[in-house]
């Protein structure tokens, strides 16, 4: 059976002078947790202000808890946490007028919730939003999105300078938000510690397009960094699936995707020595990603 | 679920602006006070200068401290991504600015109407054919402002917002000193009856459908609007 979608992005396109986002599809389970990675400019929050409705797709749809976005931006938004990094409060007031005011636009607003984070926050409801650190405005922000109860949290570059006590506070918030299995989280960040911690899948942008999108297991299984040295100094066989390669003399090491045993046997049978196969954080798998579709881009402009 | 929120975005705005409002407020009540203090003890023509200024400056200026706060401002200050995260369309926001700012400056521009008109014409310092142009010169203050709302809510600009304050300003003036000039008003204006012949019920009825024909075209924009932030 299919597990209903949270958020369906088919095909969006979105040109702008200097940058334009390219056939992105984007698919979120409900109850599972998407973090999309990319470098700055890459278009992460372009996707998630589509998802919000506040800005249209050129061309495409994008389908949020089963409405139409834009047009059917309003009742969408109703189930719909959004905590952004440039998002700012009203400097002259208090957590507790803002509290006030989503509460009274929710009538999912839990009081209970509130109170309880605003003590794991350790955030005082009298404090003025101008007198408050940036982690604290983050706080304050992700308080206001998650009391209201929404089943899908869009949060784009939550944890960005936060100091690393309280990108925790705010990592195990977003997690405790999960405790329904209907709950869904997409968000976004270049931090790949905060994404390979929470997520259930992962996507990769570069350029304005989606260069991998899978669950974090795949990911983190189908990549490998192989060592191999070359005493002969044979020519390396050409497989598909080698992502990155540097050769340092006799010494080389292959980055690849979607290995199996099979790999490190055509390589032997090639008269190299594998030395080592290694696993790779979700940074290294990242930058290897970034790297590769930078080189493609490049073959495509034909530079 | 579907309902709009509107009603607390106004809230919300009116929260945030009240003790602007409320200072510019005792401002105009001083004004009026000191207009009639003075009045009988000045010569009119001074009079006239002196109320002009002391009814309108803060009504003008508290209209667009308003839009400014929560037009301007808002995106400035990138609290609008805060509002726009809420169940709220582009439309319905254009609409809740439009309500606050032309029911804000609205009340401001009725009350100095009527101060205006209790001065000017209750108490005998302008003749009665003169109520056509004060009728124009009112008006004429109130299509400004919804100009530059209009302006504002477009591109939410703080440059282009100052550039169309100046504009509006001077062509407000400018288109002024042209219709006092138009001989079906300026045969008139001195008369002791208002003459509402067809020049002068025209450019009245022009003034009116600009105010509305600028809230409806900045309503249809917004409605349009397929990128917000």
């Amino acid at each position: 059976m299919d597990v209903p979608l949270a958020i369906a992005c088919r095909k969006i396109n979105k040109r702008y002078p200097h940058f334009s986002l390219s056939d992105v599809d984007l698919s979120v389970e409900e109850g599972t947790v998407m973090g999309l990675v990319g470098p700055n400019g890459a278009g992460k929050s372009t996707i998630l202000r589509m998802v919000m409705g506040l800005i249209g797709p050129d061309s495409g749809s994008v389908t949020v808890l089963g409405h139409r976005m834009p047009d059917e931006q309003m009742a969408a938004k109703r189930d719909i946490g959004f905590v952004a990094e440039d998002m700012r409060l009203y400097e002259s007031q208090s957590i507790a007028f803002h509290m006030d005011f989503v509460k009274s636009i929710f009538d999912s607003w839990d009081d209970t919730y509130a109170a309880n984070l605003l003590r794991s926050f350790d955030l005082k409801k009298e404090q003025k939003v101008k007198g408050l650190s940036h982690g604290q405005r983050v706080k304050a922000t992700l308080l206001l999105a998650l009391a209201r109860r929404p089943k899908l949290l869009v949060f784009d570059e939550p944890t960005t300078g936060l100091d690393p006590a309280v990108r925790k506070e705010v990592i195990d918030e977003m997690m405790n938000a999960l405790e329904s299995e209907s709950h869904s989280i997409l968000f976004s960040s270049h931090n790949t510690l905060d994404v390979e911690q929470i997520s259930d899948y992962i996507t990769f942008i570069y350029g304005g397009r989606i260069i991998e999108s899978c669950n974090k297991e795949d990911f983190m299984d189908g990549w490998r960094r192989i060592r191999l040295s070359n005493p002969d100094g044979k020519p390396l066989p050409m497989l598909k699936n080698i992502k990155e390669m540097q050769q340092h003399g006799r010494l080389c090491s292959l980055t690849v995707d979607q290995y199996d045993e099979g790999v490190a046997e055509h390589l032997r049978q090639s008269g190299l020595k594998v030395d080592a196969v290694e696993r790779l954080t979700l940074e290294e798998i990242f930058l290897s990603n970034v790297h590769h579709a930078k080189a493609n881009l490049s073959k495509e402009a034909g530079l | 679920m579907s309902t709009s929120i509107i009603p607390q975005l106004l809230k919300k705005d009116f929260m945030l602006s009240r003790r602007m409002i409320l200072v510019f407020c005792l401002v105009s009540l001083l004004g009026v006070v000191a207009i009639a203090l003075l009045f009988g003890r000045v010569p009119d023509w001074a009079l006239i200068n002196v109320g002009f200024l002391l009814l309108m400056s803060p009504a003008a200026t508290c209209g667009i401290v308003l839009l400014m706060t929560t037009v301007v401002f808002e995106k400035e200050k990138s609290t609008q991504a805060f509002i726009m995260s809420l169940p709220v369309t582009p439309r319905h926001y254009a609409l809740s600015k439009l309500l606050i700012n032309v029911g804000v400056f609205g009340v401001f521009w009725l009350a100095i109407s009527a101060i205006a008109f209790y001065f000017a014409f209750g108490r005998g310092l302008f003749p009665s054919g003169t109520m056509p142009f004060v009728i124009m010169v009112l008006l004429g203050a109130f299509v400004a402002y919804i100009g530059i709302l209009s302006v504002s809510l477009w591109r939410q600009s703080l440059g282009l917002t100052v550039l169309s304050i100046a504009l509006f300003e001077m062509g407000t003036s400018a288109y002024l000193w042209v219709v006092a000039f138009l001989d079906p008003v300026a045969d008139f204006i001195y008369g002791p009856e208002p003459v509402w012949n067809s020049t002068a019920v025209g450019i009245v009825s022009a003034q009116v459908l600009v105010a509305v024909g600028l809230i409806a075209m900045t309503l249809l924009y917004q409605s349009r609007r397929r990128d917000f932030l």
